[in-house]
């Protein structure tokens, strides 16, 4: 049996669709605890309905390009190894990358032409896993834990706990920024253009009060950026 | 400590800790289900050999990010947000912008308690929406890609830049003075790995741009703030 037919057969499609409900379980209890609580601490419906169409919103453009992603893994590794690796903790770069391992290991070089067998797919999709549990397996077992070290790093000043936040995210949104800034190319000009339009929206939608504004600030200014760039 | 405090330590957050464990080792075991199924159900076991080698590739390739991501992520995602986002993963790229706009729009601090439920509201938002997009798209296969023309496929490209450019504007909004040491922290640190300066660690260790831009930040953050206070 070619390999492709075992990577694209019904078993396979229950493992990941088994795997993918999980983690839509997960999503749907938090979410529903959440809703929950911010009504027991005095949260109205529309500020959290709002904030829910919000996310839905901003969520579109970015899974379409993880989409896009899926589709170029799904050649090497069939149909539900894709949907479940890009719906699991992973990146496509994360997974071709493994993909690559996984088959080398095997002698199988898909950088060079080789064609993959069913030995170097199952070598891959053990690589695709064993490569990110690492994520899970830390993460369970520190989450709780790092909320003390925070306490701890705090205090007691609770002041902290706004600016940590904000800090934290112009530190890893700088950087993760800045390697596009410095390459000078078109991805300089859609980052720039992004932060632009996005300056120019939220100002808007504040000075204004523009709900709707608000709600598709995000989803604006990364299509406008992406735009600029591609016209440019 | 106030009444909302109390709700959110006393009963949310054990819930979510709870929860989050439960389905953090879940995930862990049901990650493993197509490898599984090769096995068990058509014979195809890679050497352990090779699934070793390549595991190892893997971890030097990008071992270091199990620990830093979950690290530098925490003071942005909280409890909640880790557990959920180091499963489904795609952080930067969709989780994080969720939670961000979620917050804007509702009107509530990061860090505050109200910030971090609806945060996790976003994110868990942005979960369901990531995943029927990839179901959608993963069924409909590549009947839809090679509809499109190649020139939207490449301006997709764009949209990342455009989206990190757009949520750092978005925060440096917020702390107008603290934006511009981050950037610079963050493209000093950029120039320096391109530069080479870091080629004695093992792999491209963008990760010490991450960390560097992201606790660098903190800690100026924090000592600004200090200063403030001891002044008032």
């Amino acid at each position: 049996m070619e390999y492709i037919q075992i990577a694209n057969s019904t078993p396979m499609w229950i493992a990941a669709g088994v795997a993918i409900a999980l983690v839509m379980f997960q999503a749907l209890i938090f979410a529903r605890k959440s809703y929950n609580t911010g009504k027991t601490i005095g949260m109205t419906d529309t500020q959290m309905k709002s904030a829910m169409k919000s996310a839905m919103i901003t969520s579109v453009g970015p899974s379409l390009v993880i989409l896009t992603g899926l589709l170029s893994l799904l050649v090497t590794v069939g149909g539900p190894m894709a949907w479940m690796r890009l719906s699991f903790i992973g990146s496509v770069m994360f997974e071709l990358m493994a993909v690559g391992f996984g088959a080398e290991a095997v002698g199988v070089n898909l950088g060079a032409g080789d064609a993959m067998t069913q030995v170097a797919f199952a070598s891959a999709v053990w690589t695709m896993i064993l490569g990110s549990i690492g994520w899970i397996v830390f993460s369970t077992l520190t989450a709780d834990k790092m909320a003390s070290v925070q306490d701890r790093f705090l205090k007691g000043d609770t002041s902290l706990l706004k600016i940590i936040p904000v800090a934290a995210m112009l530190g890893s949104f700088g950087s993760l920024v800045s390697g596009h800034l410095v390459a000078l190319n078109k991805n300089t000009v859609a980052a720039i253009s992004g932060g632009l339009i996005m300056a120019i929206v939220v100002q808007l939608a504040e000075k204004k009060e523009l709900k709707w504004l608000k709600e598709w600030g995000l989803a604006i200014a990364l299509f406008g950026g992406m735009i600029v760039a591609a016209i440019l | 400590m106030s009444d909302k405090r109390r709700v959110y330590e006393k009963d949310y957050l054990p819930y979510i800790v709870r929860y989050g464990k439960a389905t953090g080792w879940l995930a862990v075991a049901l990650s493993f289900g197509p490898a599984v199924v090769l096995a068990v159900i058509y014979g195809v076991l890679p050497p352990s050999a090779a699934v070793f080698a390549a595991f190892i590739a893997m971890a030097s390739a990008v071992g270091i990010n199990w620990f830093v991501e979950p690290i530098s992520y925490f003071p942005i995602i909280g409890v909640a947000g880790t557990y959920l986002a180091f499963i489904s993963g795609n952080i930067s790229n969709l989780r994080i912008p969720a939670a961000a706009i979620a917050q804007k729009v509702a009107g509530v601090e990061p860090g505050t308690t109200e910030g971090n439920i609806v945060a996790t509201l976003g994110m868990a938002v942005s979960v369901v929406i990531n995943i029927a997009i990839l179901t959608i798209g993963v069924f409909a296969g590549n009947s839809i890609l090679v509809r499109l023309p190649e020139h939207i496929l490449e301006a997709f490209d764009y949209l990342l830049p455009a989206l990190f450019g757009a949520i750092f504007v978005q925060f440096a909004l917020m702390r107008l003075k603290l934006a511009p040491i981050a950037l610079g922290i963050a493209l000093s640190l950029t120039l320096a790995v391109n530069a080479g300066w870091f080629n004695f660690l093992p792999g491209r260790p963008t990760y010490l741009i991450t960390l560097g831009a992201v606790f660098g930040t903190i800690a100026i953050a924090t000592s600004m703030h200090k200063r403030e206070a001891r002044r008032d």
